[in-house]
């Protein structure tokens, strides 16, 4: 009974990273196709 | 060390695309030879002449071999120099055929210009003392204007010549 309490708290202490794992891959993407647009002018002209 | 799940994904993610874009810069540095316009090639900037490119019979358009060129430009306040064509005039369009390789050089006899032809990746800045030049292939058919586009002075709008591609 004892420990299965201590693993409930346990659980309810790691951080909800969701948000930030979105945004994170947003900004992740907008670079990468910001990125690319440049080369792909750079590399047809 | 504990990661969270999401964090090792990301991590993941930007290393990948770290190591992609090292990977491709690397390639056109090293194999493509992609790199500063400038060279560190030196030429004394009150007698550029000195240099064989930059004598003025060698300015212009010069054809070196079957679809290879060189443009050999000195630039000053505000004047792009092309050299002269048969009848003597001053050169303000040079005309190359489509998929030549060309190589462009430019010395300044003054301040800091500009060498951009406009639409293509032929950009340069051309400071006094360096020779800059940079090689490309001429494959986009069009009329493009050569533009100054460091500011050099009062004259500097009037700093243009022109470069037609005909196929
Ligand atoms: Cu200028």
């Amino acid at each position: 009974m004892r420990i299965q309490e201590d693993k409930k708290a346990s659980e309810k202490d790691k951080p909800d990273l969701k948000g930030t794992f979105v945004s994170v891959m947003l900004l992740g993407v907008f670079i990468i196709i910001t990125w690319v647009g440049a080369f792909a002018l750079f590399i047809s002209r | 060390m504990h990661l969270h799940k999401y964090e090792k994904i990301w991590l993941t993610f930007g290393i990948g695309s770290l190591v992609v874009f090292l990977f491709v810069v690397g390639y056109g540095a090293f194999w493509q030879g992609t790199h500063p316009q400038s060279h560190g090639v030196t030429i004394d900037p009150n007698n550029i002449e000195s240099n064989e490119a930059f004598k003025p019979e060698n300015l212009g358009l010069t054809k070196v071999d079957e679809n290879e060129y060189i443009v050999n430009i000195t630039a000053s306040a505000f004047y792009y120099d092309l050299g002269k064509d048969e009848e003597g005039k001053s050169v303000r369009t040079i005309r190359i055929p489509k998929g030549s390789k060309v190589l462009w050089q430019a010395a300044t006899k003054d301040v800091v210009h500009g060498f951009q032809v406009a639409g293509t990746n032929v950009n340069m800045m051309v400071e006094p003392g360096y020779v800059s030049s940079l090689e490309t292939v001429m494959d986009n058919p069009g009329t493009y204007t050569i533009v100054c586009n460091e500011y050099c002075g009062i004259g500097h709008h009037m700093m243009y010549a022109t470069v037609e591609v005909y196929e």
